[in-house]
């Protein structure tokens, strides 16, 4: 039985849909069987992300109810050995599913593939019943705003309610830089609110707009930080400690200079 | 409506009898979940921004404080508030309300909200049994008519 994982954060824009395709991406590339769900019934972005748009016929209601097998819904990314995506439907709205049938599907799921990664809609509602239903695990995603860290804060209580204890906690398009000069929330004050374990952090980087628009996951992009951020998220949730790696690496080379004889 | 400013009424989420009780919330409340009790709290774990906590009696957070509190909810103006972290968004006790000023450094140390003189004011908090403590700080009475009309 594979793992199912849902990808949530409470507020939108932050970045679940990428990492839910980055990091279903990233399983592949290491071996592992993932099949991604879009949750998102009615505002279905996943596909559109992934560059698989185009390929779809039937989706994730027309399993629920029954109008086709799971295997003709899956889609095949021929680009990455392993993964598949079930779609949202977009013609219709989140009240399409219930939660049970979610589980059910999950499930079903979970029997072929190592890892199910769920793509969870923003709010609080409906959707995210849904999403959540048949999830084993939670990855809570938020960027360095107060915003965002109320809204990963109102959630992570949800998927306590939800028995979906000891979420993991991604803090995405962190610019080190802003962080350096006070104007950014940084990675300790973020953990200090919302007191759970950090899966990975992710650098503002324009390649994943780029990327995202063309539908080609960035995790495949060797030179980018971001790409690397989630090749090394990817190889903690396989359980391999990886340590947080330096942000800044690409940074002003007199900056690192300062740092390393300790002036910085 | 003749309040006089800082003034709250009584919250009417804070049901039942009064009783010299205590609950005891082993979590932490993060930002949407609240505790209504009419008797004192104490909160093992922290209240974050967007949490509620209202008792009747006093309120003690064993953690760090950034959430709403109203001690002292059904009037009771020896209410106290302690916490290890006492940062809250707002904190009530009784009908007063107030707020940290605008850039309040942590103190790092437990600390204590009572009403001293019609104000809520904040002092260190020295344990050991002892509810008094050296007031080092008042927080900004918040006056509630004055702030809906600046809205307007």
């Amino acid at each position: 039985m594979g793992e199912i994982i849902v990808i949530t954060s409470g507020k939108g824009g932050v970045g679940k849909t990428t990492a839910a395709a980055n990091i279903g991406a990233g399983l592949a590339l290491r071996g592992y069987k993932a099949a991604l769900v879009d949750a998102d019934i009615g505002l279905r972005n996943l596909d559109v992300v992934l560059g698989l748009e185009n390929r779809i016929v039937y989706d994730l209601v027309d399993v629920a109810h029954g109008h086709c097998r799971l295997k003709q819904a899956l889609i095949k990314d021929k680009r990455f050995e392993g993964l598949h995506l079930l779609p949202a439907a977009q013609t219709k709205d989140k009240t399409a599913v219930k939660p049970e049938q979610m589980r059910e599907i999950c499930l079903q799921l979970s029997e072929e593939f190592d890892y199910v990664i769920i793509d969870c809609p923003a709010g609080i509602e409906q959707g995210f019943r849904n999403a959540v239903a048949g999830a084993e695990k939670a990855i809570v995603i938020t960027t360095p705003e107060v915003s965002a860290v109320r809204d990963a804060d109102r959630v992570i209580g949800l998927l306590e309610a939800a028995e979906l204890r000891e979420p993991k906690l991604v803090i995405n398009r962190l610019r080190p830089k802003m962080v350096r000069q006070g104007n950014m929330m940084n990675i300790e004050d973020i953990i200090d609110i919302l007191a759970v374990d950090l899966l990975g952090v992710i650098p503002e980087d324009e390649k994943i707009i780029v990327t995202t628009n063309k539908g080609d996951p960035v995790i495949q992009d060797e030179r980018s930080l971001s790409g690397e951020a989630f090749r090394n998220i990817t190889r903690r949730i396989l359980g391999e400690p990886v340590p947080l790696m330096d942000l800044e690496r690409n940074g002003n080379f007199f900056l690192r200079l300062r740092r390393m004889v300790g002036l910085g | 409506m003749a309040t006089d400013p800082g003034q709250v009424r009584a919250d009417p989420r804070v049901r039942g009898a009064e009783e010299n009780q205590t609950v005891l919330i082993q979590r932490t409340l993060r930002s949407g979940q609240s505790i209504f009790y009419p008797g004192n709290v104490v909160v093992l774990g922290d209240v974050n921004p967007g949490a509620q906590v209202a008792a009747t009696g006093d309120v003690i957070v064993v953690g760090a404080l950034r959430g709403t509190v109203h001690a002292g909810a059904g009037g009771d103006e020896a209410a106290v508030v302690i916490a290890f972290r006492l940062e809250p968004t707002q904190l009530r006790i009784a009908e007063h309300v107030s707020r940290p000023p605008a850039g309040m450094v942590p103190a790092g140390q437990p600390e204590v909200a009572r009403v001293r003189d019609g104000v809520i004011s904040i002092g260190a908090f020295s344990g050991a049994g002892e509810r008094q403590g050296t007031v080092a700080r008042a927080l900004v009475p918040y006056d509630l008519e004055a702030e809906s009309d600046s809205e307007k």
